[in-house]
């Protein structure tokens, strides 16, 4: 998967997860939408693991710092889960 | 869980695409798929979009909707986020009409004592109807060492357990509130070892011991919501979570916390609703193997040394042990009343005896009158029974017609059905009482003393709704042992009760004074196979109805119409200007005895061991049934 896939795929779990159309880009960031708040970003997580099924360290997903990095932060466990 | 997946819709994310649907279309249809779909919801993301979903059915105006506001406060040593919005989608799915909101007020991460403590904190000043409290579990450990003396480990825990349970008390004698308090996780890690069962100084011992004096000392307003039994039954290592813990202090697993999130859905829902009251019955399949009225008192499964007939008395004792505790017992079940009491009077083997049993139906009326009937006999609202089939169209009838009944599907294979309606938490007293105990016989008085008629329901909407197809074959090599074996096995659907050897069956193939078919029968739950056998003798321009019989599976659905429209289409085929039927009585085929006159047949002779009626082909008129005709007889395609 490359990442315009990968931000594809987000976008359906970013419609079950917010009540406002909220579409994914590359730049998009938790600053950019008003209900997109520490609490939700719980969801979007767990969320973002089930769909791709892959499971993030402690802390990483925290340091990325939009949805193009989280979405090559994805490609990188999809890519470690392939190899197991 | 094995037991589960045949209770739950197969794959419940079919639920959540059906709300996603109605929400598309804006259908007020939404609120009982919502319900439905957040009821059986296993995985986390699969709650929380449904949640999603219905805060956008709320937003976008969808009727249908709140029935009830319920003010819930959540408080605890853990983060309460997103676990409120789960507990918050069970609550709502505990409604009966629509759904159930909630006013919700959260406390701050980890300041519980606080909020509880301060007389002037805002979860009074909110009005909270119920307060929900997860203690800290980090907190809940042995100060000292393994090796104390147990008395010391013992009181410590005491004391854990008596403090939680003040706060109970304040927050409740503050506020007016129920408390519904969670208790710990068991300690899922393997040290120190098998030595921590012999000390009480071990988390595992610690944490079970403080569990247990909760619970012993819980007063009436406090209810535990079992965490313990919960991740226990589930496999605690999966219930706790490290990383979720770190990042977010989430203090569950995703997916545990669904569970948790129901179980309180469950004790609010048991706070604004009765439990159930009535159990009814269906017989065969279901309390013993086979049909009573084909396979006679020697031929039922139940008891014995056959894993089979085991299985079905575990399922007896299992029912029994409810009625023991005040769940009242009731038979409703399609038969013949003689046929079905028979292995209650007689059977050795059966572990429920008619003195168990409050209301006993067995007729052959639909089981959704007989359950309208029961409800009255025992003076009792439809909505405090529960009533358990093994067949899915049974199910599907009561489902329809009285939906303030819950079903309990018990699916094909016995050996799941004990621990089925153990699972099935439809029974679960809050407290037992005196009274509880004494309530079966009770009930079994009223039923005494009541009799009541039945009233009409609308049979052809059911009809219609199984979409049922048949196919209808003259005999073929293929069908002989099917079709020799209903002939000599069955009883009770059957106006002749006539037997043939396969030999015999099989020279009806090629017999040129005879037509003889075999009838299939489908509907949307699948395919009945085989289900009745007709063989025709031609005599001149007489068609004489040799054999009818029908499996008791399909009574009542049309078929019985479409075998007589068949029957005269083909006796007209072959230049016979009248049908003769013949009934002939037997001990067990009592339910055929008006059959020929139900389909337009006149009575021309009777004696006691046999009536004859006539019909006369040129007057008949093709009865319309719901049963689609996919392939008739002596046609090919």
């Amino acid at each position: 998967m490359n990442q315009t896939e990968i931000l594809a795929k987000m976008q359906t779990v970013f419609d079950d997860v917010f009540l406002d159309d909220v579409k994914v880009t590359p730049e998009l960031s938790a600053d950019d939408v008003e209900e997109w708040d520490s609490l939700l970003q719980i969801s979007l997580v767990l969320g973002v693991e089930k769909a791709f099924n892959v499971r993030f360290r402690v802390g990483e997903v925290e340091a990325t710092k939009n949805l193009g990095e989280f979405a090559d932060l994805i490609q990188r466990r999809m890519n470690e889960g392939a190899k197991v | 869980m094995s037991s589960e997946a045949v209770v739950l819709p197969a794959g419940s994310r079919a639920g959540l695409e059906e709300v996603r649907e109605l929400f598309a279309q804006r259908s007020s249809e939404i609120w009982p798929a919502l319900r439905a779909a957040t009821r059986t919801a296993v995985d986390f993301t699969e709650v929380l979009s449904l949640a999603n979903l219905k805060k956008k059915a709320v937003r976008a105006g969808i009727s249908g909707g709140a029935d009830k506001t319920i003010r819930l406060a959540v408080i605890g040593g853990s983060s309460l986020y997103p676990l409120h919005e789960l507990v918050q989608q069970m609550i709502g799915a505990g409604s009966s009409v629509g759904w159930w909101e909630t006013e919700l007020w959260k406390g701050d991460y980890d300041n519980y004592i606080a909020e509880i403590l301060d007389p002037e904190s805002e979860l009074y000043t909110f009005k909270p109807e119920i307060i929900f409290l997860i203690p800290s579990n980090q907190r809940c450990f042995y100060s000292g060492s393994m090796t104390d003396a147990a008395e010391l480990q013992r009181s410590e825990a005491s004391k854990t357990a008596e403090e939680l349970l003040s706060l109970c008390q304040v927050a409740h004698e503050r506020s007016g509130a129920e408390i519904i308090v969670s208790n710990f996780l068991p300690a899922a890690e393997f040290d120190p070892g098998p030595f921590r069962v012999k000390t009480l100084g071990s988390n595992w011992s610690f944490r079970k011991l403080v569990n247990l004096e909760l619970g012993l000392k819980a007063p009436s307003y406090a209810h535990i919501c079992d965490a313990e039994f919960l991740a226990t039954r589930r496999g605690a290592a999966s219930s706790h979570d490290p990383r979720a813990w770190f990042e977010t202090k989430q203090l569950y697993s995703s997916d545990f916390a669904v569970e948790i999130a129901r179980e309180v859905g469950s004790i609010v829902t048991s706070l604004h609703r009765s439990s159930k009251k009535v159990l009814a019955l269906d017989l065969d399949n279901t309390l013993w193997g086979g049909v009573i009225g084909d396979d006679g008192m020697s031929g039922i499964e139940i008891g014995g040394t056959h894993p089979r007939g085991e299985a079905f008395k575990q399922f007896q004792l299992a029912i029994l042990s409810l009625a023991k505790r005040g769940v009242v017992l009731a038979v409703c079940s399609k038969n013949d009343y003689k046929n079905a009491a028979e292995p209650f009077e007689k059977h050795p083997e059966m572990i429920l005896r008619l003195k168990d049993i409050a209301c006993f139906r067995a007729n052959w009326e639909p089981k959704s009158e007989n359950l309208r009937h029961i409800a009255q006999e025992l003076n009792l609202g439809l909505d405090s029974i529960v009533f358990v089939d093994d067949n899915p169209a049974e199910i599907e009838i009561v489902n329809q017609f009285v939906p303030e009944i819950e079903t309990i599907w018990l699916g094909p294979d016995p050996a799941e059905y004990a621990s089925q309606l153990l699972n099935s938490r439809f029974f679960e007293p809050r407290a037992i009482t005196a009274d509880d105990l004494k309530r079966g016989a009770q009930y079994q008085q009223q039923a005494a003393r009541a009799q009541a008629m039945s009233s009409g329901t609308d049979m052809e909407a059911y009809l219609s709704s199984l979409e049922m197809h048949s196919i209808i074959s003259e005999f073929t090599a293929v069908d002989v042992p099917r079709i020799s074996q209903l002939i000599n096995k069955s009883n009770q659907f059957n106006v002749t009760t006539r037997r043939r050897t396969e030999a015999e069956v099989e020279g009806l193939l090629t017999s040129p004074n005879h037509y003889a078919f075999s009838v299939r029968l489908a509907d949307k739950f699948g395919d009945n196979g085989l289900i009745s056998v007709v063989i025709v003798r031609v005599e001149g321009q007489t068609a004489i109805v040799d054999t009818w019989l029908m499996s008791c599976r399909v009574l009542k659905r049309q078929m019985e119409e479409e075998v007589v429209n068949e029957i005269v289409r083909l006796a007209r085929q072959r230049g016979c200007i009248s049908v003769i039927g013949h009934y002939i009585p037997t001990e067990k085929n009592g339910m055929v005895r008006d059959l020929f006159p139900r389909m337009g047949f006149s009575l021309v002779g009777e004696t006691d061991d046999l009536a004859t009626y006539q019909l006369t082909t040129e007057d008949f008129e093709p009865r319309k049934t719901h049963i689609q005709i996919d392939r008739r007889a002596y046609e090919s395609n």
